[in-house]
């Protein structure tokens, strides 16, 4: 074998825990990297199979113009098509039932009778079965619907359903149960796609297509769509993407961020090995320099420390992957329940790429062996003089160098992004906060140390370890300030995300409560796509305002238009209504002048992401497209509601929407309920009103309310404990400082010990340490973290999504918590080293 | 000819006011196979010259040859090739990659030559064996005496067949009889082996062992004695000389 390599192995072998640790390093930024990457793309997928589907949004729906049924070849034609990941052909028809068909007591006038092909249908949605069994291809006179429908009509697997069809009725049994329906819309009724061409005498035929893309980029879907129009001609219509695309852009975003914590991670091991490597290096200077005297060259000095580091690289990216699925797939278990409980979210078995098998290697090793390379340009640098020199124990008194300045000039930097509010800058500014930190830290050890060694010097007053503590941290600033940087990026991590989830929880909660307060709500089939939901006349309102006990209704009207070319949604309040029952939440303007200005016409409030993106202020005149032609709107301030917080939107009133846009059609309603009255006594006759009116649903603003804040706090929960796996390597990183520090001063201990200190003064002497270098990395980590939460939510902000900061004081806390919890737990193992040591041995250890 | 050819060899430390001078133009040859001591205070410059004439180190003035080749001419590289074929260290301390055991230890020039591992374990056993570590191939340092060790750092300066053994207080860590087994093994190498050896040493009993004795105070030759052999007489003669300095 290779003499480095040798080498390389016998040292690593020599230091076990050492090794054991800085390969932990690595193992946790691979573990976090690959376990993200593998639980984010399952978790894309099962969104795309479920939510998507389940909310009508497959990736491409393909209908033929005329709504008829077309022949089955065509599906094949899609299939062929490059990119189409799966595609499965259904046929379909609204059943219309007769009044009381169901018996007298049971409200359904209709239900969706689909075909299925039971295989391929299965790789476009997922059909989750709670009782019984999904579709079998020769099943006959075989039906699986919701427990929602079993429920209502009181039936159980096994039982029977009648239908009415061309064939006159049928009676089919029904196999299994799905979850309960909740979005709005006919409950459907699952048969076999040859039983529904049979019944609806449509043999061989069907009438819609769903097809999934193996991609999510934006470019690419559209390429793969046009391929599909090409295919198929112009005779065949295509299901809008609009809002599948943008939850699909939305979990995009959230992959990046994760990626983002994935490297920041890695960063994180990159920096725990650079310390253990640069600390290897001081330890053989003088094996190194006797090697160099001997006639080891500089490149075989480099590449005795770089073998170093591709062992450890490799062995601890090797786990950190096996780990990384083990954590992914155990991941994806804990939350499968919660995400099917709240989203019906049906998660499919941990997802790995090649590609990603490849990246991570490449990133493992990558970063042991970058994070290798400083030090072993230095060790390279060793002459062969240093073998000769006596030992001598050093300390290391570095004045304030360049890269504190350096670090200062960054961190002024990105406080004059934070004032500019320019998102770009704002972003930037965050990369050089953190940049900043790391640079300004070793500078910075000194002062905090002193600061914080003065409290555990009270702690410790009688036993003197608090002093000696403080003096070996200020000795090595620069090892402290590497691992203290760790320890900052994870506890930044953990306070700017609870930053930025208090202050997301806060407003998203505030804004639904404020616009969607009302005490019942009227849905439409599809939220914020509004141009696809089927509205009512004014009967609805009329009808629902004369109910005893009804205070107030307020609707909501929808109109598309173009602005500057690019589309915005019109949505017609009515000025003096509206305020009563629901609200907008207001950025510039007041509510009052605001409403006002809308009921004198060709007025309107713009929304955040739609003045950002046509870059309007308030008393700009904006020119919209309506049928009449153009027409000149003036922006009157802006404001925003939840459902269309995401959707370049302006609200008009009602009146402009009619005269220029010929729209009457309310779809959406708000109701509000006279002051004192009993819901119990009203509800039975709203939901009597809104029976006639199917595409509606009627929900209460509580329950409404309570079902997103449900969502909400299982997102949140999910999120923070993802962010506590990526604090662990901070942990791992005092211990590793801890650890070496001790083996270092393996001759000052025994030195101690034999001047008389007890085994517990020199374990209180290494706690104190760990506290100190913990208590350090919170500072930083607290600091960075505010700073951090703060940056995100004006970046936010600043996008046309308005987010008031909320100061995050639980994550404050946890951060606090966890720092000095890791301080102790990573003493345990160096203290217990520091105190076994024999002194004689000890004092004899070179 | 001469193995070793110093020519006004000066070495200055730091600059200006605070510039201390360690070796002032000193010239030194040593012919093949000779067995040298150098000797003189702490401070006087015997470890510098040694350094020079290792190539661990560069003067600031004057040249230093080796069998021909100009020292002060050469690169990193080339110093660094002419030190692992031509030149064998043995230092006071840290003298042994405790990672590695004895054979590993005394073969590491060869195997840093690229020379095949089999090869190299070889030539390095049979110089174990020579110098009486037969039985102790296997041995980490840590399970060797201090002596052993000594004499595994004097196996290792042989194994590349070097020209000339230099040797900076190869007994300073040592006890008398340890010590005196050190240098009549040094001395071995010059007589029966035929290497040219410079050692450094505050020891007038071990410098006894010596062909020659070079006396150093602030950083220049003050005295130099030829020995002629008579071991215990010449040691007390050194001893005189020393403490005269």
């Amino acid at each position: 074998m290779n003499i480095q390599l040798t080498l390389a192995a016998r040292y690593l072998f020599g230091r076990k825990l050492r090794t054991v640790l800085t390969t932990l390093a690595v193992v946790f930024g691979v573990l976090v990297i690959f376990g993200m990457n593998t639980v984010l793309p399952t978790m894309l997928e099962a969104f795309q199979a479920n939510i998507l589907a389940a909310s009508g949004q497959v990736d491409v729906t393909i209908t033929h113009q005329s709504g008829e049924a077309f022949a089955v070849s065509v599906l094949n034609r899609v299939k062929a098509i490059e990119g189409v990941r799966a595609a499965a052909g259904s046929l379909g028809r609204t059943v219309n039932l007769p009044q009381g068909w169901f018996g007298r007591n049971v409200n359904i006038s209709a239900v969706s009778l689909v075909g299925l092909e039971p295989r391929s249908a299965q790789t476009i949605r997922n059909y989750s079965i709670l009782q019984g069994r999904f579709l079998r291809t020769n099943d006959s006179l075989a039906a699986v619907i919701t427990t929602s429908l079993a429920d209502q009509l009181g039936l159980k697997v096994g039982d029977e359903i009648k239908l009415p069809t061309p064939e006159g009725t049928v009676a089919l049994t029904i196999v299994g149960l799905r979850p309960a329906r909740t979005l709005p819309g006919n409950e459907e009724v699952l048969i076999t796609l040859f039983e529904a061409q049979k019944l609806l005498d449509l043999p061989k035929r069907i009438n819609t297509i769903e097809a999934n893309l193996d991609t999510t980029d934006p470019a690419r879907r559209e390429a793969i769509q046009k391929a599909i129009e090409a295919q198929l001609g112009k005779s065949y219509q295509f299901g809008a993407l609009g809002s599948g695309a943008e939850l699909v852009a939305s979990i995009r975003t959230g992959q990046a961020g994760f990626n983002l914590f994935g490297f920041l991670a890695l960063f994180m091991g990159g920096f725990i090995i650079f310390n253990t490597f640069r600390t290897v290096v001081a330890e053989r200077r003088r094996d190194i320099g006797m090697l160099r005297a001997l006639g080891a060259s500089r490149p075989t000095i480099l590449g005795l420390i770089l073998a170093e580091g591709l062992l450890q690289g490799g062995l601890g990216t090797a786990i950190g992957m096996a780990l990384g699925y083990l954590m992914a797939a155990g991941l994806l278990n804990v939350m499968a329940p919660m995400l099917e409980q709240f989203i019906h979210l049906r998660l499919g078995a941990p997802i790995v790429s090649p590609a990603l098998v490849a990246m991570t290697i490449m990133l493992g090793v990558g970063v042991t062996l970058v994070a290798g390379l400083l030090p072993a340009l230095s060790a390279s640098q060793v002459t062969p003089l240093e073998a000769l020199r006596p030992a001598t124990a050093e300390v290391v008194q570095r004045a304030i160098g360049l890269g504190a300045i350096v670090g200062a000039v960054l961190i002024v930097l990105a406080a004059m992004g934070l004032v500019s509010g320019n998102t770009g800058l704002v972003a930037a500014g965050g990369l050089s906060f953190l940049l900043g930190l790391v640079l300004v830290a070793p500078a910075l050890v000194r002062p905090i140390a002193v600061a914080f060694g003065a409290l555990v010097a009270l702690a410790f007053a009688r036993q003197g370890t608090g002093t000696l503590a403080q003096g070996n941290l200020t000795r090595q600033p620069s090892r402290a300030a590497v691992t203290a940087s760790a320890t900052m990026i994870g506890l930044a991590i953990i306070v700017a995300v609870g930053g930025l989830t208090t202050s997301l929880a806060g407003n998203f909660l505030g804004i639904l409560r404020k616009t969607l307060g009302s005490d019942y709500l009227l849905l439409p089939p599809a939220l914020a796509v509004w141009q696809s939901d089927v509205g009512a006349n004014q009967d609805l309102a009329d009808q629902l305002r004369q109910v005893r006990g009804v205070g107030a209704v307020a609707t909501m009207r929808y109109a598309g238009a173009k602005a500057n070319g690019k589309p915005v949604s019109l949505l017609g309040i009515d000025p003096a209504t509206f305020p009563q029952v629901a609200g907008l939440n207001f950025q510039v303007g007041e509510a009052d002048t605001a409403y006002a200005e809308l009921a004198r016409g060709r007025t309107l409030i713009a929304n955040g992401p739609f003045a950002s993106d046509a870059g309007l202020k308030v008393g700009d005149m904006v020119t919209l497209s309506t049928p009449q032609g153009e027409r000149p709107y003036r922006v009157v301030a802006i404001a925003g509601d939840y459902l269309n917080a995401k959707v370049t939107t302006a609200y008009l009133s009602q009146a402009s929407l009619r005269e220029d846009f010929r729209k009457t059609e309310d779809i959406f309603i708000q109701v509000n309920l006279a002051p004192g009255v009993d819901p119990a006594a009203v509800e039975p006759k709203l939901k009597e009103i809104t029976a006639q009116y199917p595409q509606f649903k009627l929900v209460s603003g509580r329950a409404y309310y309570e079902e997103n804040k449900r969502l909400f706090d299982a997102a949140f929960a999910v999120y923070y404990a993802l962010f506590f796996v990526l604090t662990v390597p901070s942990l791992i990183a005092i211990l590793n400082t801890l650890a070496i520090g001790v083996i270092e001063r393996t001759r000052e201990i025994g030195m101690l010990r034999a001047i008389g200190s007890t085994r517990k003064q020199v374990r209180q002497m290494v706690l104190a340490e760990a506290l100190l270098l913990a208590a350090t990395g919170t500072a930083f980590g607290l600091l960075a973290g505010l700073y951090l939460g703060y940056v995100m939510v004006s970046a936010l902000s600043s996008g046309g999504f308005p987010v008031t900061y909320s100061f995050p004081l639980g994550g404050l806390l946890a951060a606090i918590a966890v720092g000095l919890l890791f301080g102790v737990i990573a003493a345990i193992i160096p203290a217990q080293q520091a105190t076994r040591m024999e002194i004689v041995k000890a004092l004899r250890y070179e | 000819m001469s193995l070793i050819q110093a020519e006004q060899l000066t070495k200055i430390y730091g600059q200006g006011e605070t510039a201390v001078t360690a070796l002032d133009h000193v010239n030194l040859s040593v012919a093949p196979g000779e067995f040298v001591a150098v000797m003189g205070p702490s401070g006087c410059g015997k470890s510098t010259l040694l350094h020079l004439v290792g190539g661990l180190d560069r003067p600031t003035e004057g040249r230093v040859r080796i069998d021909g080749a100009d020292l002060t001419t050469l690169d990193d590289a080339r110093l660094t090739e002419l030190r692992r074929r031509k030149i064998g260290f043995v230092f006071q301390f840290f003298n042994l990659i405790p990672v590695l055991d004895a054979t590993e230890n005394a073969a590491l020039p060869l195997t840093l030559d690229g020379v095949k591992p089999a090869e190299a374990r070889a030539k390095a056993s049979e110089w174990l064996t020579k110098v009486g570590l037969g039985n102790r191939l296997r041995n980490r340092p840590d399970q060797l005496s201090g002596g052993q060790q000594q004499r595994v750092a004097i196996a290792r300066a042989l194994v590349a067949d070097p020209a000339l053994v230099l040797a900076d207080e190869p007994t300073g860590n040592l006890d008398t009889r340890a010590s005196d087994e050190v240098a009549g093994l040094l001395k071995q190498v010059s007589d029966a082996w035929g290497r040219a050896v410079v050692m450094v040493t505050h020891d007038p009993r071990l410098a006894a062992y010596a062909d020659r004795i070079i006396f150093l105070k602030d950083g220049a030759i003050v005295d130099e004695t030829r020995l002629s052999g008579n071991g215990a007489e010449e040691a007390r003669a050194v001893k005189e000389k020393v403490e005269a300095l």
